[in-house]
């Protein structure tokens, strides 16, 4: 949940609030509550984004314009529209399953379980970040481990540990969101506590009429030099966005 | 010297033969198996079958070493940093004394029974995913419904096995657990280890008229490679015999003519003092032969020598990968008896 809140928001666009939900009595608030929350909001919406990513490696950088719609919170389709190279490759996301289109190859397929925890398309978000809903919620125990009051926000640190069953790799998780549901940060813990990946937001602004991170960056902890960094350039969360457009039809670049 | 170097070629191709079958059949075969038409190409949870309880009933007790009812489905298994696709395994730990389990060495825990919700896995996998005991692993593999199934899994214990490949393509769960997570309760495959393999075919008769729906195939079907190495070394075992012994024939012949040219006037002066020619002759004979004899028997004494020197097995475990690929372990054990 933790990713859908966070990465998927990121790229999609779902987690979007207003200043006019934020929580107001400070006291009754719990790390459910916090979570719940930033979900609730963007329940049943569906937008059309364009945003680009940046993939920043040590010897080399590499920047992608993507278009990006979604319905409710399940679907959701992402189309690369630049560089040429990677213009039309598009992923689709209805539900819990994923697909994958290269035009290159002209043909799409469907994501096997093997390939989910990989690196999508080269970036340092892994196809289980984009991927991950709100029923993996069922898998944390959360609870709020810091409060603090910044800027005229209240800063919460919500820390997420997933049960002994989880199908969750990480130790722990943590989420720093303020209480305008804004996602600030989001760092990835392996068994040891060890931090292993982090996402930060490092600019938050309106877009489409709502205040939502509009730069974050994601990468792995202690390599400076290796990340990815996502930036809104136009968000429209009220758009009319045609059903047609989540099928595998769609995803091939038909309309 | 030539018999004391075709008796230990013989002895370590022996034990290479013997290593390659006991491998084979340790790796989870045992002699026979039976299962569902179809699973070896694509096996999977949908080729599973239900075992009645009283399949046992026709079998020679006497003939079996013991049996394992175990449900094996590929999986993907994933840690904080790698992702591996593996065969994971339910067993049901009390059965397993017949395959390598039992003499496996182990980190942490073993499985305490079927209904254990911990894994096993090998040293190889444990390091390609950089995690330790007591973490969690998260496996994903298809139920008997067809949908993806998920979950996270703590550790129990590192196994180490003779191979690497062993290691890294193995991983353990009780198989209540296993079951309970793809939802069934069917089972794919039932191996049965014999005291003898001269009890396999009359025990596979009896398990096919038990299982007359279901494949009851013996370890040479199932691991062709090692049947087939198996085999091999038995002919390479002969040929190599042929071809030294081939060289043995001229060298001795070279021998014997030498010494007679040698002596050709000791022989002629014995002809000249009314010994007959069949006479000479066996007296060269006889010599040769006892000649031949002591170095038979020496040669054998140092075969002997030397196979009681490495009978503890020549270590190559800097040649691990590469063995393994052939079934073989590190370790090589000359035997002295033959394999079938």
């Amino acid at each position: 949940m933790a990713k859908a809140a966070g990465t998927i928001a990121a790229l999609v666009g779902f987690v979007a609030a207003t200043s006019t939900a934020a929580v107001e009595n400070p006291a009754e608030v719990t790390g459910w509550r916090l979570l719940e929350g930033a979900l609730d909001l963007t329940r049943g919406v569906s937008s059309y984004t364009e945003l680009t990513m940046t993939i920043h490696r040590p010897s080399w950088e590499r920047e992608m314009a993507i278009s990006a719609w979604t319905r409710g919170r399940e679907d959701a389709l992402i189309r690369f529209t630049a560089p040429p190279k990677s213009a039309g490759v598009a992923t689709l996301k209805r539900g819990d399953r994923m697909w994958t289109y290269a035009p290159r190859i002209g043909r799409e397929f469907s994501l096997p379980s093997s390939m989910m925890s990989q690196q999508w398309e080269g970036s340092d978000f892994s196809y289980n970040d984009l991927s991950r809903t709100d029923k993996y919620l069922r898998h944390y125990d959360v609870g709020i481990a810091h409060t603090e009051e910044r800027g005229g926000h209240t800063i919460y640190t919500l820390e997420l540990i997933p049960h002994d069953d989880a199908p969750v790799v990480w130790g722990k998780e943590t989420l720093i969101l303020r209480d305008d549901y804004v996602i600030l940060a989001q760092t990835f813990y392996d068994q040891g506590l060890e931090p292993l990946k982090r996402m930060q937001t490092l600019e938050v602004g309106e877009l489409g009429g709502r205040t939502i991170p509009i730069t974050m960056r994601m990468s792995p902890v202690g390599e400076d030099d290796r990340w990815t960094e996502i930036r809104y350039l136009r968000a429209d969360f009220e758009a009319d966005v045609d059903d047609g457009l989540f099928t595998t039809f769609a995803l091939r670049g038909g309309r | 010297m030539a018999v004391a170097g075709v008796l230990l070629l013989n002895t370590l191709l022996r034990g290479m033969q013997h290593d390659m079958m006991n491998t084979a059949i340790d790796n989870l075969t045992g002699h026979i198996k039976v299962l569902r038409p179809g699973y070896l190409d694509d096996p999977g949870i949908e080729r599973s079958f239900a075992a009645p309880a009283d399949w046992q009933r026709d079998l020679d007790p006497e003939a079996l070493e013991g049996w394992a009812a175990r449900i094996r489905v590929p999986a993907v298994i994933m840690s904080e940093r790698e992702t591996r696709g593996i065969q994971l395994v339910g067993i049901d730990p009390e059965q397993e004394s017949i395959s390598f389990l039992r003499t496996a060495a182990f980190e942490g825990e073993r499985l305490s029974g079927a209904d254990d919700r911990r894994l096993v896995i090998g040293q190889r996998l444990a390091d390609d995913l950089a995690t330790l005991a007591a973490r969690r692993l998260v496996l994903v593999t298809q139920g008997a419904d067809g949908r993806t199934r998920e979950a996270g899994f703590r550790i129990a214990g590192i196994y180490r096995a003779q191979m690497s490949l062993v290691e890294s393509a193995f991983v353990f769960t009780g198989r209540d657990t296993l079951q309970d997570l793809l939802g069934t309760q069917a089972v794919t495959e039932i191996s049965i280890r014999l005291v003898d393999e001269s009890h396999e075919a009359t025990t596979m008769e009896a398990l096919a008229t038990v299982f007359d729906d279901l494949d009851v195939k013996s370890w040479r079907q199932l691991e062709p490679q090692a049947a087939t190495m198996v085999a091999f070394a038995d002919t390479s075992i002969y040929i190599y015999f042929l071809i030294v012994m081939g060289a043995l024939v001229f060298g001795l012949v070279n021998t014997l003519v030498t010494a007679v040219m040698e002596r050709i006037r000791e022989l002629g002066m014995l002809r000249a003092l009314g010994m007959r020619p069949r006479s000479v002759v066996a007296q060269v004979v006889t010599e040769s032969s006892l000649i031949m004899a002591v170095g038979v028997a020496i040669g054998i004494a140092i075969a002997g020598g030397v196979f009681t020197l490495v009978a503890d097995g020549i270590d190559l475990t800097a040649f691990d990968d590469s063995l393994a690929s052939f079934g073989m372990r590190p370790i090589f054990v000359p035997v002295a008896e033959a394999t079938r």
